[in-house]
């Protein structure tokens, strides 16, 4: 893995913990990271597709969607969100699910927002819970932490062996 | 902050090589979504979910072992050795055959590749996003700094 100031940490199976620093004040961090005009600048889209809508609301009970296209289908996925906690430009607990056009449910999280900051730097901590029957998420975890990591170098052997 | 289905990064920036892979074919959206939800992989994921099985996938990335040899240095019983195999055998991971009355385990590396890739993705896609972040913020303060005139 290469690291170039994200951090990720798998403290249980079903959490990915993704810390980041910005030089910035955490109150710039806030609105960069709700405000919707801001979210469109970087929250990029994978290639192919394009973010149609993007609304937050970070207030308790309010709401996040975001909705994504392709050249063949509008909405093409869509992510529906509601805040259950907020402490303005510290803490953020908001829902995420992801659905497709056909009203198929792909994917559901909690997503927690923690923002410190020291000396105008901000460090942005996301904690991402997902379902436990969401088995991969969780487990991309272990195995980033320890096994895969861990045969790299022998499994580069044995597929080059392979091929 | 959508985690799953939304980890395409650019082809150019995943360092193949470093896993010896041969591929990679041109992946495109719908293929990403299939990777994404793929019960193959959710088997692989599985399987890597727990550190005896992690550590037997360790020890036959140094050789072929029987299941004596694998539970051994697990402090682990027969059976239990025989239900953390299993569940590899399921992912794929691991080739079982039985010779005599040995049952002799083989590491099959393949379904990781898909499995590694999804997680590079995972950790580029964020990257990427922070990366932009970084970009906008510094936007943001020279705006304050040097704020528009009417």
């Amino acid at each position: 893995m290469h690291h170039s100031g994200l951090q990720l940490s798998t403290p249980s199976d079903s959490t990915i913990v993704l810390t980041r620093t910005f030089n910035a004040p955490r109150r710039l961090v806030w609105e960069a990271t709700f405000t919707p005009d801001k979210m469109r600048r970087w929250m990029e889209p994978p290639p192919g597709l394009t973010m149609t809508v993007c609304e937050c609301d970070p207030r308790v009970g309010g709401a996040l969607t975001v909705q994504w296209k392709t050249d063949e289908a509008d909405p093409a996925m869509t992510l529906h969100g509601v805040f259950t906690e907020v402490v303005e430009r510290e803490r953020a607990v908001h829902t995420e699910t992801m659905v497709l056009p056909t009203g198929e449910t792909i994917g559901k999280l909690v997503e927690t927002h923690e923002f410190a900051e020291k000396d105008n730097v901000t460090t942005m901590r996301i904690t991402q819970t997902y379902d436990a029957k969401e088995a991969r998420d969780g487990a991309i975890a272990s195995g980033m932490d320890e096994g895969m990591e861990a045969c790299y170098e022998r499994l580069e052997a044995l597929i080059t062996d392979r091929a | 902050m959508p985690p799953r289905v939304c980890l395409i990064v650019p082809r150019t920036r995943l360092d193949t090589t470093r896993v010896g892979l041969d591929i990679v074919e041109p992946f495109g959206i719908i293929n990403h979504m299939v990777l994404d939800r793929s019960p193959k992989l959710d088997r692989v994921f599985h399987a890597l979910a727990h550190p005896a099985r992690r550590a037997i996938i360790r020890q036959l990335s140094g050789g072929e072992r029987n299941l004596s040899e694998l539970a051994s240095p697990l402090r682990m019983t027969f059976p239990a050795a025989t239900k953390h195999v299993r569940v590899l055998e399921r992912a794929m991971l691991v080739r079982r055959r039985i010779v005599g009355r040995e049952h002799v385990c083989r590491l099959s590396a393949e379904p990781l590749k898909d499995a590694m890739l999804w997680t590079e993705e995972f950790h580029q896609h964020w990257e990427a996003r922070f990366d932009a972040l970084d970009t906008l913020l510094d936007e943001m303060k020279s705006e304050e700094v040097r704020p528009r005139r009417r």
